[in-house]
Formats: structure tokens, sequence, C-alpha cells
């Protein structure tokens, strides 16, 4: 169990930055999710952590000690590949015991810990399987016992789950949160999946381009987004965004309809605002329908999709593809005319040309 | 549908045709050999050939009376099975590090070197061992057999390395292996079938490479393929005892090659470490 510390950490391949200085404290103990668009480096990171490549510039701590220079083999960390990477020659139980053995540990207590392992997985039955008998949710479970069993001092995961179809997904997404719960050992969590980070972390980083765009717990990132990166990335449906101008006391959308703001942000508008360009976000759940009241704005529903629970319809918004999610109750067609409202106190704001969010 | 199953079944057609020319290709003189080592000299070199004879076995009988033919034998596995674990060693290493860090240029010189004429190296090796005094010694035949050995070994492994995929080793890196380790216990046993066709064609690579035993040894440590040339005289040559010698020598690979064909086949394939 270690806390990591990142300080100026930058990462080239040849003359390309794919990270150009990073800074990231990580607390023992606590599930760090990683997230963010393919290709803005969260595998090269998490393999920066591992070991397995190498640093540019900049300090890597892990607990105490500076690690730029120690190899993967000395770092104790454990880490759960994409692919699972398990050895094709070895059973589950000798690919479990194999780090192990590897640090010189006795056979008895080798022995006892893979069966520790193996009950918490659920995978005893198929200890003395070569991996290629096993199905895709089986493999991963190996992957993970593989590194549980060795009490490391962190945790790396680059998208165990990406595999797996939706039903595992989630079941072995609970199961790793269980996990983490009970070995309360630094984890750090890579995916592209928002709602994996959402349901498992304790903190998410966003990054994009190599860069953090904002660091916090599941709430802070989803009610408090730093930027409309972050605002459009977590959260499905994504954000609706909707150019807008300061009017008097509203907004002005580019179709010269005002929209009353009045108790719709968390904070009034200041006079900061009224030169800029705007844009107005607002989360699909966000929106209250609202017949017979003057404030709501009428849209035209063109799609219908029914969720079960809810429903999401599609309408155009100031010329911008806008959904909604609705109650399914309320029976939507398309053709239907709706009355919606932003709900209080929960629609942002950002600069249109930054991108920042005005608070 | 019906138009794609005529295909195959024309492909499966040309595939048993172009077999069949294969094996007749390569049985005929096979067959031929054996058939006249059982045969008189002057049945050998009749016109037209001869396939019903009263067989003999005096060409055997010969070559056991006139030849230390066991001697000759033993030279040769020595000789040959000391150049294959010295390939082996030296080679299964060598392709593991090209595969790994991707620098094959090593490799290449290897190849090159394997390709170029021995009669390149013969001439400077001569002088050399002679220096040293290793005229005539096992390790002048071991030690340049190696460089038969060597290359074969190496580009046979390299696609069986380059199978591998690199998480495997990453994994184990991260388990705590250092980069031998990873060797031993990782990559090795994932290209054993790799490694049992490379241990074949180099076994009978040198098995069958003549000219540095012609060279190098003396009578005392004459390889089986060198010592076959003692047939060939000036003006007649023995083909009956020629055929005879070719036969034994011809028949250690070919039973070898039988045992392990299974494997030959699988690891020709690369159909190695998918799973
Ligand atoms: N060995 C390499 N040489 C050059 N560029 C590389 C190398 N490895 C990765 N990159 C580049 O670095 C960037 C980040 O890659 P990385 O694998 O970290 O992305 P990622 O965030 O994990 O994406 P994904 O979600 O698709 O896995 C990409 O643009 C990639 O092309
Ligand atoms: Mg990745």
């Amino acid at each position: 169990m270690a806390s990591i510390s990142m300080r100026n950490l930058v990462k080239h391949y040849g003359d390309f930055a794919v990270i150009p200085g990073l800074n990231l404290e990580i607390p023992d103990h606590e599930f760090v999710v990683l997230v963010g668009p393919s290709g803005c480096g969260k595998s090269t990171l998490l393999r920066i952590l591992a070991g397995l490549e190498t640093v540019t510039e900049g300090d890597l701590f892990i607990g105490e000690d500076r690690v730029n220079g120690v190899p993967a083999s000395k770092r104790d960390i454990a880490m759960v590949f994409q692919d699972y990477a398990l050895y094709p020659h070895m059973t589950v139980r000798q690919n479990m015991a194999f780090a192990l053995e590897m640090r010189g540990m006795g056979k008895d207590e080798i022995e006892q810990r893979v069966n520790r392992a193996a009950e918490l997985l659920d995978i005893r039955q198929y200890l003395d399987r070569r991996p290629k008998a096993l199905s895709g949710g089986q493999r991963q479970r190996v992957a993970m016992g593989r590194a549980i069993v060795r009490d490391p001092k962190v945790f790396l995961f680059d998208e165990p789950l990406s595999n797996l179809d939706a039903k595992l997904r989630a079941q072995v997404r609970a199961e790793i949160k269980a996990l983490s719960q009970q070995l309360r050992t630094t984890m750090v969590f890579v995916t592209h999946d928002q709602i994996e980070a959402m349901t498992m972390a304790d903190r998410i980083v966003v990054m994009k381009s190599g860069v953090i765009q904002q660091v916090g717990t599941p709430e802070e990132v989803y009610e408090q987004p730093a930027n409309r990166f972050v605002a459009g990335f977590i959260g499905s449906p994504a954000m609706n965004f909707i150019p807008v101008t300061v009017d008097g006391a509203g907004l002005r959308m580019e179709d010269d309809r005002i929209l009353n703001t009045a108790g719709i942000f968390s904070r009034e508008l200041q006079d900061a605002d009224k030169t800029r360009k705007l844009e107005l976000g607002i989360r699909p759940e966000h929106f209250t329908v609202a017949a017979g009241d003057p404030d709501a704005i009428k849209v035209d529903i063109h799609l219908v999709e029914p969720l079960g629970s809810d429903t999401l319809v599609h309408f155009k918004l100031a010329g911008i593809e806008a959904i909604a999610r609705v109650s399914p109750d309320l029976r939507p067609k398309p053709g239907d005319r709706m009355a919606l409202k932003p709900a209080s106190g929960k629609a942002h704001l950002f600069d249109a040309e930054t991108g920042e969010a005005i608070h | 549908m019906t138009e794609v199953s005529e295909t195959d079944r024309w492909m499966g057609r040309l595939n048993t045709v172009l077999l069949i020319l294969a094996g007749v290709i390569v049985i005929t003189p096979t067959v031929w050999m054996i058939l006249s080592s059982f045969k008189f000299s002057h049945e050998v070199t009749a016109y037209p050939p001869k396939l019903f004879f009263t067989p003999t076995l005096a060409n055997y009988a010969t070559l056991s009376e006139t030849t230390p033919f066991l001697h000759y034998g033993f030279n040769s596995i020595v000789v040959t099975a000391s150049s294959t674990a010295l390939g082996m060693l030296l080679g299964a290493p060598a392709a593991f590090v090209a595969s790994w860090t991707r620098i094959t240029w090593p490799a290449i010189v290897t190849l090159v070197a394997r390709m170029a004429p021995g009669t390149l190296f013969l001439l400077p090796w001569y002088v050399m061992f002679r220096h040293a005094g290793m005229i005539g010694s096992y390790w002048s035949l071991i030690l340049t057999h190696a460089v038969i050995t060597m290359p074969i070994v190496i580009w046979v492994l390299l696609p069986f390395f380059d199978n591998i995929p690199r998480s495997v080793f990453e994994a184990a890196q991260v388990d705590g292996c250092s980069p031998f380790r990873i060797f031993r216990r990782i990559a090795l046993p994932l290209v054993s079938s790799g490694l049992a066709v490379s241990a074949i064609l180099a076994f009978v690579f040198s098995w069958n490479y003549f000219l540095f035993a012609l060279v190098l040894s003396n009578s005392d440590t004459k390889t089986l393929i060198a010592a076959s040339f003692n047939f060939i005289g000036e003006g007649s040559t023995n083909w009956g005892g020629l055929m005879a010698a070719a036969t034994l020598i011809a028949l250690p690979p070919l039973i070898l090659a039988t045992i392990v064909q299974r494997w030959l086949i699988s690891g020709l394939t690369l159909g190695a470490v998918k799973g």
C-alpha cells in the first residue's frame, strides 16, 4: 500500500508529447479512475506507473521512493492488462502462483494465497485449466486473481472490462469495487467508459490529449464540471450545449428566443458575462416538463427512445440537436410538441471560446 | 454458395496434384538411392534402370569391411549434436533478444554469413585453426558447424518469439521477472515447437554439410558425409558402395524427422501460442 505522486511528468515519443506535463497526487488507499477519449494517454500514464515505459522528464514517487529508474520487476505493483496477458502455457493455478514464486515465497504460503484469491473470485473449479479453456469473463478473473494474490503496493487496471459483454461488465464492475473496499490497496483504473468511472471511483481524473482536465469525486465532476470537455464527457447521454448571449435578465439563443434564467443557475449572471459568447449546458436529465409555464421553451420532438425507466426525446433547440430525459408515463411520440424548462440550479454556463466553466 | 464450393473443390484437386508431384520429385531419387544400394555396381549404371533385380547386401558388406563406418558415424553424431546444441545455446537467446528489442540487424548479419559460400570462410579458418593446432579436432568442426546451425535457429525462432503477445512479457516483468527469467520461464516454453523445428533443421543441415569436415578433419575425426567421398575414385566410382553409404547417412535425419513430424508440422505452420 502506498501513495503515488507525479510531479511535472513529461512523456515524449520522438517529437510527439503524449504527456506534456502532469501533476497528480494519489493518496494511499484511494481508488482513482483515469478517463478520457481514445489516445489521450491513459495507457501511457499507467505503463509509466508500472515501469513499462520510461519517463522523459519529471519525478514519479511511489510511497516515499522516487522510482523513475526502477524496473517494473522491482516496483511491487500489480497490473491487469486489457488483453489479460495470462501465461498460455501455465494453468490458472500456476498463473496465479508465478509472481509469488518469483519472490521466493514458500510453497504452503503460495498455496494458501492462491486458494484464498480463487475463493474470492469464484474460480476454484478452474484452477487446473489452461487459460485457453476459459471464457473471457473467467480469464478476466484469473487476471485479477494474479494481481490480488500478491498484496502489492498499487493495483493498476488497463480497461480490464472492455472485452466483456454488458451484463458481465456490470457484474465485474461491482466485484472490483467490492474488492477495492475489502483490500484497501491504492488502485488506478483506466477506462474510456464514463459509467465505469462514475460507479467505481473515489476520485475521477479526466484527461484529454495528455492533459488533466479535472480531478474530483464522481459527484464533483458531474455537478461542477471544470470545462465544456468534462461536462460533455461525463454523463450519458451527453450534456446539451446551446450557444447563447446575455440579453437583459435572460439568455438569447440563436433563434432569437429568450430563455428566462431566473433560478436555473446556482449563481446570478455577472456583468462580465454580458460581453462574451457563451454556451449554455443542460444535461438531458435536467429538463423538466412544464406545460403551461410561460417561461418554458416549446420544442418539437422528432425521435423518441424509450429506455424503460426513462424515455429520451430528441428535438432541435436553436438549430442544435438536443436530448431530454423525461418520464415514460408521458408517452411522448414523434411530432409532439413539449414544453421544457431547465431544472432549477442545474444549468451550466461555459465560455464559448475557452470552454472554461463560468461559476 | 455452389460457386464457392466449386472453387474449393478445384483448389483441393490442384493441391492433391501438386502434392503428388512434389512427392514424386522428392521420393524418386531417394528410392533410386535405396534400390541402388542393393544392386551390384554395374547394375546401378545400367540403362534402362532395372526395377526388378536380385538384391544383394554386398555393398553393405564391403562398406563395413573397407571403412570404419561406425567410427565415422560416431564422429558425425558428435559434431552434429554438439554444433546443434551450441547453435541452440547461442541462437535461442539471440533470437529472443532480437525479437524483444526489435533490433534485427545482428540476426541479418548471421543470415548473410550463412548464405555466403562456405569456401569464403574455409581458407581463413584453416589458417586460424592450424595456428591454434586444432586441425583434426572435434572442436574445429563443432565451432565451424555452429556457423551453419546458429542462423537457422535464430531465423526459425524469430517469428515464434514475435508471435508471443508483448503484454505476456510485460505481465512477467510486473510479476517480478528479470529478463533472463522471462526468457527461461515464459518465452522458451511458449516456443517449444519452434525449438523442435529449429533443432531438427540445424541437425540436418549440420549433418549434411561436408565442406568444412573435408578440410578441417583428419582420418580420426572425419564425418560420414566427408568419408563418403572416398567412394568417388579418380577414374572409377564405386556406385553401389556410394549408394549404400548414402542410404545409411540419410537414415538418421529421416528417422528423426519421422519421430517428430507432428511437432514439425504444427511448428512450421506457426500455430504456436494463440489463446
Ligand atoms: N510506442 C509509441 N510510439 C509512438 N506513439 C505512441 C506509442 N504508444 C502510444 N503512442 C501514442 O500516444 C498516444 C496515447 O496513447 P495511449 O495508448 O496512452 O492512449 P489511451 O488513452 O490508452 O487510448 P485508448 O483508450 O485507445 O487505449 C496515442 O496518440 C498513441 O498513438
Ligand atoms: Mg489504452
